[in-house]
């Protein structure tokens, strides 16, 4: 299964510069990232990266509360209307999207799409067994 | 030294002969005080003289001491004695005007070191025992007062002083450390800074017993350091102006404080009315000094609130206990016409386990009304990525907090390690509202 990282981080200048900072100090580059913010004064920023434990470990003994989330990656097939078809599939078997982002990949891949889903396992077989191309976490990790 | 207690025929007193023992040493204080300008005059003008006791309970008609009648009397009102016979000072910062100042002779320090001695044998502190004494040294007591006691208890003592958590670390393995001495706001950063390390105190420390005090804090906080450390965690309670630590102090069933009767007066009172409260009932700690030469202090309102628990202990220490001091009564502050103590918003942060041990209330002006602010660091170690459980943990404190203290607070989540870190007690309340 693949991880995400997810840093809790307050809403103020210099903090996304800063986790971007302690990374690639750690030597891990990022692929994704989006960033959830509360009305509250504070987000959690969910970073797709090469080295998930590296980051993870390297932002705790930064002083950042940091977690490792389970992810479902999906392919994004080239056809229109892929994306709420995914959406609608997951939400029919009561599965639950936390979060969601896109990235695109080099020239000419496609793009993936980053799914923080309760219950992973059983979304990736469901999404599997309807045609969808899920990457295993080594696929992920290289991209 | 191996039994139950340091001084069995004084701990386990009958309460008669106790009380009998208090006012025969209550006259003695009397007599001696009078000898201090400031006790000559007052007792002289009230007609008042040691003949005035009978028993321990005639100590109601002095009068009582504050705090304002040791500054005003700064610095040498209150001696019994030539400042020449004295050997020690300590005094308290005071912010504004004169600090209050104590000073000890020979017989006083030996007396507050017993008192030490008592207190941390009480807790289960042995000669056989490592002492690390985490905290500042000077002219705070919580440094010279437990570094005699452990000494006069025979625990080999390591004065380490304040800060440096990784240096204590050091001191710890390097040295044996069995039983620590540090204020509750500083060690959930010494357990964080083991973390750091890869170590755990449980494992990689001899550690065994914790004891704390100076700041008031609730039982969840002890439960909290209890789990985090995994040893036993003993609340003591003293004030410089009583000589500082070693006033009253927890024993194994770690339920209330006894409060060493035989060189203190206990008493609690109403703060308004000044009239003596019934057991169990909250008042205002006042506290007569019975062992002290130099600078006797009777009746002194010491602000704390606190209450007498009903009953004996089980561990067969006759001295009377006192509950965990619940505020001082300058740290209560009124918000849109409510009172609060910190401690009412601290035992609700130290039940949830997403919230870290950090956190501060701001109190400020935003248009014509008071806001409380509640600033709040999050644990790292519970902290899953989760926005809705944070979002709910947000809501929860909002709520308790509005039940406990019936204001309604913003709740500020923060980085772990945000808030400013200071060397000695925590700040808790900083009050930005403009005065009108
Ligand atoms: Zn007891």
């Amino acid at each position: 299964m693949a991880h995400q990282v997810s840093v809790f981080m307050e809403n103020k200048p210099g903090r996304l510069e800063r986790i971007t900072e302690i990374l690639s100090g750690g030597g891990v580059n990022i692929r994704a990232m989006t960033l959830a913010t509360s009305s509250g004064g504070w987000g959690v920023l969910n970073l797709l990266v090469d080295r998930p434990q590296q980051a993870k470990d390297a932002l705790t003994a930064g002083g950042f509360a940091a977690a490792l989330r389970e992810i479902v990656v999906v392919q994004m097939p080239d056809a229109p209307g892929s994306l709420g078809r995914i959406v609608g599939l997951l939400a029919k078997s009561g599965l639950n999207i936390e979060n969601a982002y896109g990235t695109v990949l080099r020239e000419g891949q496609g793009a993936i799409l980053v799914i923080d889903v309760d219950r992973t396992a059983e979304a990736g077989t469901l999404l599997r067994t309807s045609g969808v191309t899920t990457l295993e976490d080594d696929a992920v990790y290289r991209l | 030294m191996s039994g139950a207690y340091w001084q069995p025929e004084i701990e386990t007193m009958a309460p008669a002969a106790l009380r009998e023992l208090q006012a025969a040493r209550l006259r003695e204080t009397i007599a001696r005080a009078m000898q201090s300008p400031f006790y000559g005059e007052c007792y002289g003008r009230l007609g008042l003289a040691p003949e005035s006791i009978r028993t321990v309970d005639d100590v109601r008609r002095l009068p009582f001491t504050t705090k304002e009648d040791l500054r005003g009397h700064y610095p040498y009102g209150f001696l019994t004695v030539p400042p020449q016979e004295t050997v020690r000072l300590h005094c308290s910062s005071g912010t504004t005007g004169n600090p209050t100042v104590i000073f000890h002779d020979r017989h006083d320090l030996d007396s507050w070191a017993n008192l030490v001695a008592r207190s941390m044998y009480c807790a289960g502190v042995r000669d056989s025992d490592v002492f690390q004494n985490i905290c500042g040294y000077g002219l705070f007591t919580g440094g010279l007062g437990f570094q005699y006691g452990a000494e006069k208890l025979g625990a080999l003592t390591i004065p380490a002083g304040a800060g440096n958590s990784r240096r204590q670390i050091k001191l710890m393995q390097d040295f044996g450390t069995s039983a620590i001495h540090a204020i509750p706001s500083y060690l959930p950063r010494l357990f964080d800074e083991f973390q750091a390390l890869g170590l755990h105190p449980a494992e990689d420390t001899k550690l065994r017993i914790i004891l704390t005090g100076a700041e008031p804090h609730s039982e969840e906080t002890r439960q909290r350091l209890q789990e985090m450390f995994r040893c036993k965690v003993f609340n003591s309670f003293g004030l410089s102006e009583m000589n500082g630590p070693g006033v009253a102090f927890e024993c194994d069933c770690r339920n209330g404080l006894h409060l060493w009767e035989d060189c203190f007066i206990l008493e609690i009172v109403d703060p308004e009315t000044l009239e003596p409260m019934p057991d169990g009932e909250r008042g205002e700690l006042v506290l007569t000094t019975l062992d002290r030469r130099a600078m006797p202090i009777l009746r002194y309102r010491t602000r704390d609130l606190t209450s007498i628990l009903p009953g004996p202990c089980p561990c067969g220490r006759t001295h009377r206990r006192i509950d965990r001091i619940t505020g001082r009564s300058d740290d209560m502050f009124i918000v849109k016409g409510c009172n609060v103590f910190p401690i009412q918003v601290e035992k609700i942060l130290m039940k949830i386990p997403e919230i870290g041990s950090d956190w501060l209330i701001v109190l400020d002006t935003v248009g014509d009304n008071d806001e409380l602010l509640l600033k709040v660091e999050i644990s790292p170690a519970h902290f899953t990525g989760d926005m809705e459980a944070l979002e709910r943990v947000r809501r929860r404190i909002i709520h308790e907090v509005r039940d406990e203290v019936l204001v309604s607070p913003h709740v500020q989540l923060l980085e772990p390690g945000a808030l400013p870190k200071s060397e000695g007690k925590a700040q808790r309340v900083q009050d930005l509202r403009k005065k009108s």
